[in-house]
């Protein structure tokens, strides 16, 4: 079994070249998106898709009272403790040693519980497949099981990305915010954020005005269904002796009965 | 006894255990079958999930080790002057390589960025790019609406380094001369009239010229080494990254909007044309011109008529982009006969062609400032300054001048090169009295506009395209921009003289710091 990687996302070194969709588009074999023959797309966030696994957002924000333009890397966060496994009863969902949550399409049969379970509303369903996806990012887990970086952060030429075993990124997280404290926000994003996440942020600018999903519980997701799933077995196994001693009951209740039309006299009426 | 009774009777017919066996067998099989076809015998590990495609060798590195070569350049959506088709990048590079290593300008601020991409517009990336995923951004359909509209009046201007350029794009090889092809090609497009930027050249060294003299004389109150401001991806640069330096380059506007200004005013009331009728084209080796004429003070003709509509220049086609629209017409440039440019702002001397080359401009301005301090034509020394010709980073000159004293001149071209030359204005240490600058390897001659011939550029074809301008130049009878028979006319009717009011107003501009828009490097973190 090996460690738990993950990947820093330093908001303040992209510069918005987006090779990092490229990366993943080719290692993918994703089809093209919408930037099609050189046109501009408008200014606005690009939207993931089941063929765009990763998009880069741009946002242009207040800060310090000027007006500064900041792009975001969004992808899977690869959680911890994943909701989407672990409403997937199919197991095509499933979190990996290494730090990866992984999609398996042969195991999947689109019900779409990941989806709604997924607190970043990441999972994107190919509606227009007669045999549909869910597809997500698969943080590239065969290169990373071959020693290598996933494919974005190997293309990222301004260090905007690093990956690497989980506890050493957020120390290198806490240094660069220790190191600079006037250029970052305090929070590490996917930290503590349902449970933590394979993929942290840090900012110089609030979270919140950066498009990140607030409000999303510390607690891992599954932590809140399994205190009720968990009693599952108990009540199907009670469901089932109640219906049992009932029936034996009932059964008890329709022998005697016939019993006692059996000996009853034949003639009580006569 | 009875069941084979049964055996015999198809009304009872029972299970023999030869039936049994046979059906248990086939549906074993049935099953088996099914479960193969549905991928029940696939490996579904999930270290095979995914990565069905390929990357650049260079990123197939262990975690630990750093890549050679990574990414790219970002290239906003809202650029003037490139666009990049995402389909067709391969992540090899190369823009990055050229943007960073020749010109100085990736890697160059420091992060975060403020507001908006870094961005010189000089369009190397193009060039550099091994499949065309980086081109101009396209403007050949405004062009082609415009022609095709009867009521407007639609003047073209080409720059010096396309007619040793465009032949490439038509088969012939580099340097080939096609002046008077591309010409008829352009008549045949249906252009209104088909000016030469030449002229603007001869214009721009005339008034160049004499604000050096103004300089060394003390006249101008602004400080020496003059800059040459001819280049739009330098003048960017400059206002970027040496926003303290904008006070020493020269106040002239390039060729193009020089021209540009000229059509809608001079060219207008000398043809009877209304200036709000005449869509004014330029083509250049450039993708950085597509910047410049959407600056906002370029805008001389509304000023002068009074009329907010006005654009100097409308719009800006690169080389390949009129190559573009020729083969679209499937006009064969070769095979068209040679045409001469129209009249009234159609003359070049020599010192104008080799504007295309580095140490072009320079060549021309300081034969012109021999004849402006001397009175005098200047010698054959001054026809041929091979010390600021060829291909080197940085050149240098010291020619004399009768009454001056020694004239100290440099040439640089390539923004890395350039750089070396500010530092060392920065710090004083420089004896020079005249810079040229161009952004590009080679001058516009190596534009990011100019054709694909070979990928990524070599010295080898610029120097073809500098040596056909530098035999252009040698051709012609006249070689000093102040010998421009209609340029003389143009001041004479018109400008009145070198920086004149007028002259001020239409061919001169101001230049503004960038430096709020980047994160100075020594201070980034």
């Amino acid at each position: 079994m090996g460690r738990s990687q993950a990947v820093l996302v330093d908001i303040t070194k992209c510069v918005g070249c987006e090779s990092c969709v490229v990366a993943c588009r080719l290692y993918n074999d994703l089809k093209p998106g919408p930037r099609a023959g050189g046109e501009a797309k408008p200014d606005g966030p690009a939207e993931l898709a089941p063929d765009r696994w990763t998009v880069v957002q741009s946002f242009r924000v207040e800060k310090d009272g000027s007006r500064v333009r900041r792009f975001v890397k969004r992808q899977c966060f690869h959680c911890l403790d994943p909701a989407c496994a672990s409403a997937c009863f199919a197991k095509a969902l499933q979190k990996t040693p290494e730090g990866p949550v992984v999609y398996n399409e042969k195991l999947c049969v689109g019900c779409r519980y990941c989806m709604i379970a997924c607190p970043f509303e990441v999972l994107r369903y190919e509606w227009d497949k007669p045999f549909p996806r869910v597809l997500k990012c698969q943080m590239c887990l065969a290169r990373i099981a071959n020693d290598q970086m996933p494919a974005c952060v190997s293309a990222c030429p301004t260090g905007a990305l690093t990956f690497g075993d989980r506890d050493k990124i957020i120390a290198e997280a806490r240094q660069r915010q220790y190191s600079r404290p006037d250029l970052y926000v305090s929070q590490i994003y996917g930290l503590t954020e349902a449970g933590g996440t394979s993929w942290l942020y840090l900012s110089d600018v609030p979270f919140e005005r950066l498009g990140f999903p607030t409000g999303v519980p510390e607690r891992p997701l599954p932590e809140y269904t399994w205190a009720v799933l968990r009693w599952t077995p108990h009540l199907f196994v009670g469901w089932g002796a109640l219906l049992a001693v009932m029936y034996l009951y009932n059964r008890r209740r329709a022998v005697a009965h016939s019993e006692e039309e059996m000996y009853a006299p034949v003639d009580a009426e006569e | 006894m009875e069941a084979r009774t049964n055996a015999m009777d198809p009304e009872k017919r029972e299970l023999t255990r030869r039936s049994f066996l046979k059906m248990v067998a086939g549906s074993g099989l049935l099953l088996g079958l099914s479960g193969l076809l549905g991928g029940c015998m696939e490996d579904k590990s999930p270290a095979y999930v995914g990565g069905k495609g390929w990357l650049p060798y260079q990123y197939d590195l262990p975690g630990h080790l750093p890549a050679q070569v990574r990414g790219r350049v970002p290239i906003d959506p809202d650029n003037p002057s490139l666009s990049r088709d995402d389909q067709k990048c391969v992540l090899c590079g190369q823009c990055l390589e050229v943007c960073q290593s020749v010109q100085s300008v990736y890697g160059y601020y420091g992060l975060p960025v403020i507001d908006e991409t870094i961005c010189i517009h000089c369009g190397q990336c193009s060039l550099f790019c091994p499949t065309g995923a980086i081109r101009e951004r396209d403007h050949t359909q405004e062009v082609l609406a415009a022609l095709a509209d009867e009521s407007k009046f639609v003047v073209v201007q080409t720059a010096p380094a396309t007619r040793v350029s465009l032949g490439e794009e038509f088969g012939l090889p580099p340097g080939a001369w096609v002046e008077g092809q591309q010409v008829a090609a352009l008549r045949k497009l249906g252009f209104d009239a088909v000016l030469d930027t030449n002229f603007a050249a001869d214009l721009t060294v005339m008034e160049e010229a004499t604000e050096l003299i103004k300089r060394i004389k003390g006249e101008a109150k602004r400080p020496l080494p003059q800059f040459t401001s001819c280049s739009p991806g330098w003048v960017k640069f400059c206002e970027y990254f040496y926003p303290e330096l904008l006070p020493h380059l020269s106040s002239c506007k390039s060729p193009q909007q020089m021209l540009g200004a000229l059509v809608k005013t001079y060219y207008a009331g000398r043809r009877g044309v209304d200036p709000g009728n005449i869509v004014s084209v330029s083509v250049m080796p450039c993708t950085a011109k597509k910047f410049e004429a959407r600056r906002p003070e370029m805008n001389a003709s509304a000023k002068y008529w009074q009329r907010q509509d006005l654009r100097d220049v409308d719009v800006v086609l690169t080389t390949r982009e009129l190559a573009r629209i020729l083969k679209e017409k499937q006009i064969d440039l070769a095979a068209l006969p040679e045409e001469q440019y129209d009249q009234l702002m159609g003359e070049k001397t020599g010192g104008a062609v080799i504007f295309g080359a580095t140490g072009g401009v320079m060549e021309a301005a300081v034969r012109t400032a021999y004849f402006f301090i001397t009175g005098e034509d200047p010698p054959a020394s001054f026809l041929n300054l091979t010390p600021v010709r060829g291909l080197a980073g940085v050149k240098e000159a010291a020619v004399e001048m009768p009454g001056v004293g020694t004239l100290r001149v440099a040439v640089c071209h390539g923004m890395a090169n350039g750089r070396k030359v500010l530092e060392a204005v920065r710090r004083k240490e420089t004896p020079w009295h005249f810079v040229e600058f161009m952004a590009c390897p080679g001058g516009c001659i190596g534009g990011g506009g100019q054709p694909r011939t070979a990928v990524p550029p070599t010295d080898a074809l610029r120097a073809q395209r500098i040596a056909a301008l530098y035999r252009a130049d040698a051709s012609l009878g006249k070689r000093s921009s102040y010998e421009n028979a209609e340029l003389a006319a143009l001041y004479q009717g018109f400008l009145k003289h070198p920086m004149s009011e007028l002259a001020e107003e239409l061919l001169h501009t101001r230049y503004y710091s960038r430096a709020d828009k980047l994160r100075p490097l020594s201070l980034a973190g």
